[in-house]
């Protein structure tokens, strides 16, 4: 396939020199794919040196060889090193008679509210008691918006049901977070999604407000939601979302992002980079994609798709 | 702040080649692949960084060059050029007339920033003086309408909308028409997110385009955005026939490379970026003066004038 290597012969052993061509290749091809520009690097790096030293054996050519040691990396990075099993974990909380809660954490207009609504709808299917709380209290019509979607939801008849728990605006999420939960265990309801506003990483005060609503309530599961469309920034936002968890929350071992729920995954064809920064930034866990603006639009990511679409040309 | 990160590092390698003894092709591969992987780090299109490394390299065929020439200078304002490109489709942007009616449409993917722009727009040209109002015609995104509503209300701007007509046509021709019976200069129509995988949505554009009638039609992107941007800003202009482009959240740390790709997808300019939640969080923009402030007017003013 790729003629300009064929002389290198399956006894010698692989010399950064070989690859280097292969390897600035690959990289801007996977900077096309979306991925960030620093991470498509250091996968580029860490597989020469991988692969430097290494006869070529039965690989055809060291783009083949590449090509196949870069599909390993991509699934190990991908595949989840913890569980993704919400229900699982939904039900020991159950166990214990508390809600198990969620909060839905990320920048402005990536689809927060819609995909707690959707991950909403998935666990009334599951025959569970929700409580959604409204504690975004900036954005105009953010109440609102939820007000439908609880609205919607109850009227698919999935179910026990779900209810809204909103103080209007202005007021502070933190203490709002607080109120629903207590108000969710004595009420029976088995989960507790927190919807929070949208807020840029750089905006100091907004993300000492995240952390203390972190803090008061420390949730079960903190999910971060970035958009598939988001280029290099995905870097920028994951990190620091993290840092001012462990910044600003004054705990010996703060709170950190559980897993992330990439949306928007429809609207970007094979550009599939951004499960990949979100992924390598982290270490956690993709829970879902947002494949839509239905409530049925939300899948559980396949690995070996992802890589390939990464790959192919 | 916005593309400062960009512009430092263009800058510096730009000053690195008044540093070499010689310039030679070398040097410039070296300062061609340093930009190259700034602009990549920024999002810009990947295919429009290589077109701009093959300007680069054209423009500056260092073997072909007389002697005389001042190298540097001429690699530094090709670059300069270039970037100039990068964000100006040399065409001049649509000015609403005073005493007439004006539409404007606003359209975008999801979550872009439509509605809370729309708000922001129509308030900047209220506050000079025009008569200004807003439509929502969005029907389908939930609490659509009590968002601008809320917006407007704050802002004291007159909207139209409604709670129970579900067809956004229909929505977007009632507003449009009656706030032109009441002869409104500025009318402004925020519709729903969509995006180009979706023919129906698409679809939809088109007809509240064709009832409206839009004298501009401004594509608003989010600064975050990837390498998706340019197809979906292709997609969007053989729509809906782009004027305009505006880029909101500026005010977080990304750089905008990604949005800056609809410039050459529509051939429209930049007109304003959104730069926070708020109403009075847009500013307007240019591109040339952007992209001097961009590397630091004060090192670029002395090689614009070669
Ligand atoms: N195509 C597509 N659109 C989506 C998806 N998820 C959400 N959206 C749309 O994205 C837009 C923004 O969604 P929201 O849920 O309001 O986003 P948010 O993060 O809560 O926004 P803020 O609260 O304002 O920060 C809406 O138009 C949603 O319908 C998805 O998976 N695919
Ligand atoms: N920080 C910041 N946030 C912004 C800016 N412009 C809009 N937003 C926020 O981005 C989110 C989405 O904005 P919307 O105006 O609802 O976006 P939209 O394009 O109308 O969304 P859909 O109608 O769902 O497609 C909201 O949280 C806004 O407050 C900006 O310039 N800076
Ligand atoms: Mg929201
Ligand atoms: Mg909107």
């Amino acid at each position: 396939q790729d003629g300009r290597y064929e002389n290198i012969t399956g006894q010698k052993e692989l010399t950064e020199r070989d690859l280097a061509p292969v390897m600035a290749n690959m990289r801007e091809h996977l900077i096309k794919k979306n991925v960030a520009a620093d991470i498509a690097s250091h996968l580029c790096d860490s597989i020469t040196k991988n692969l430097v030293g290494q006869k070529l054996g039965s690989f055809r050519s060291v783009h083949s060889a590449v090509k196949l040691s870069m599909e390993a990396s991509l699934t190990k990075i991908l595949t989840p090193k913890t569980s993704v099993d919400l229900l699982r974990d939904i039900a020991q909380a159950q166990s214990e008679s508390r809600p198990y809660s969620i909060c839905f954490i990320g920048v402005n207009g990536v689809g927060k509210s819609t995909n707690l609504s959707k991950t909403c709808f998935w666990l009334l299917q599951n025959n569970l008691r929700v409580l959604i709380a409204a504690c975004d209290t900036f954005r105009s019509g953010a109440v609102e918006q939820l007000r439908v979607h609880v609205r919607n939801l109850n009227m698919l008849g999935q179910g026990k049901g779900v209810e809204l728990y909103e103080r209007g605006y202005g007021k502070d999420a933190a203490g709002i977070a607080k109120d629903a939960i207590s108000y969710a265990k004595a009420n029976r309801f088995d989960v507790v999604l927190i919807d929070t506003a949208g807020r840029m990483q750089d905006n100091e005060p907004l993300m000492r407000a995240l952390a203390k609503l972190v803090t008061v309530n420390d949730p079960d599961k903190i999910i971060f939601v970035g958009e598939a469309l988001v280029g290099n920034e995905a870097v920028d936002q994951l990190t620091k979302f993290n840092q001012a968890l462990k910044d600003f929350s004054g705990l010996q071992s703060p709170r950190q992002i559980d897993g992330i729920i990439l949306t928007k995954f429809d609207t970007i064809d094979d550009k599939v980079g951004a499960a990949l920064s979100m992924t390598y930034t982290t270490g956690q866990p993709i829970l879902f994609v947002g494949t839509g603006q239905t409530y049925t639009d939300l899948k559980n990511m396949k690995i070996g798709h992802v890589v390939q679409s990464l790959i192919k040309g | 702040m916005v593309l400062a990160d960009l512009g430092r590092r263009i800058n510096s390698a730009l000053a690195q080649i008044n540093k070499e003894p010689v310039i030679d092709e070398k040097v410039l591969e070296a300062l061609l692949k340093e930009i190259v992987y700034a602009l990549m780090e920024s999002d810009v299109n990947v295919r429009l960084v290589g077109s701009l490394r093959e300007n680069v390299r054209k423009a500056v065929n260092i073997q072909e060059l007389p002697a005389g020439i001042n190298k540097r200078k001429l690699i530094q304002k090709t670059v300069f050029d270039e970037l100039c490109k990068l964000v100006d489709p040399g065409v001049e942007p649509y000015k609403p007339k005073k005493g007439k009616t004006n539409i404007i449409m606003f359209v975008g993917l999801q979550g872009s920033g439509k509605t809370t722009t729309c708000t922001k727009l129509a308030y900047h040209y209220q506050r000079k003086g025009w008569k200004t109002c807003l439509v929502c015609a969005d029907t389908f995104r939930a609490g659509a309408f009590d968002q601008l509503k809320q917006n407007a209300t704050k802002a004291k701007i007159p909207y139209y909308g409604s709670y129970t007509e579900t067809d956004p046509v229909q929505i977007a021709h009632e507003g449009v028409e009656k706030f032109k019976k009441e002869s409104f200069e500025i009318i402004i129509v925020d519709t729903s997110g969509r995006h180009k995988q979706e023919a129906e949505l698409f679809e939809e554009m088109k007809q509240i385009s064709a009832v409206v009638n839009p004298d501009n039609t401004i594509f608003v992107m989010d600064a975050t955005i990837g390498q998706a941007a340019e197809l979906q800003a292709k997609a969007f202009h053989e729509a809906a026939d782009i004027g305009s482009i505006i880029i909101t959240k500026m005010d977080g740390h990304a750089r905008g490379g990604g949005a800056i790709s609809a410039v050459a997808a529509t051939r429209s300019p930049i007109v304003f970026i959104g730069t926070g939640e708020h109403i009075h969080d847009l500013e307007r923009f240019s591109a040339r003066p952007f992209v001097s402030k961009m590397l630091g007017m004060g090192d670029i003013s002395g090689l614009m004038e070669t």
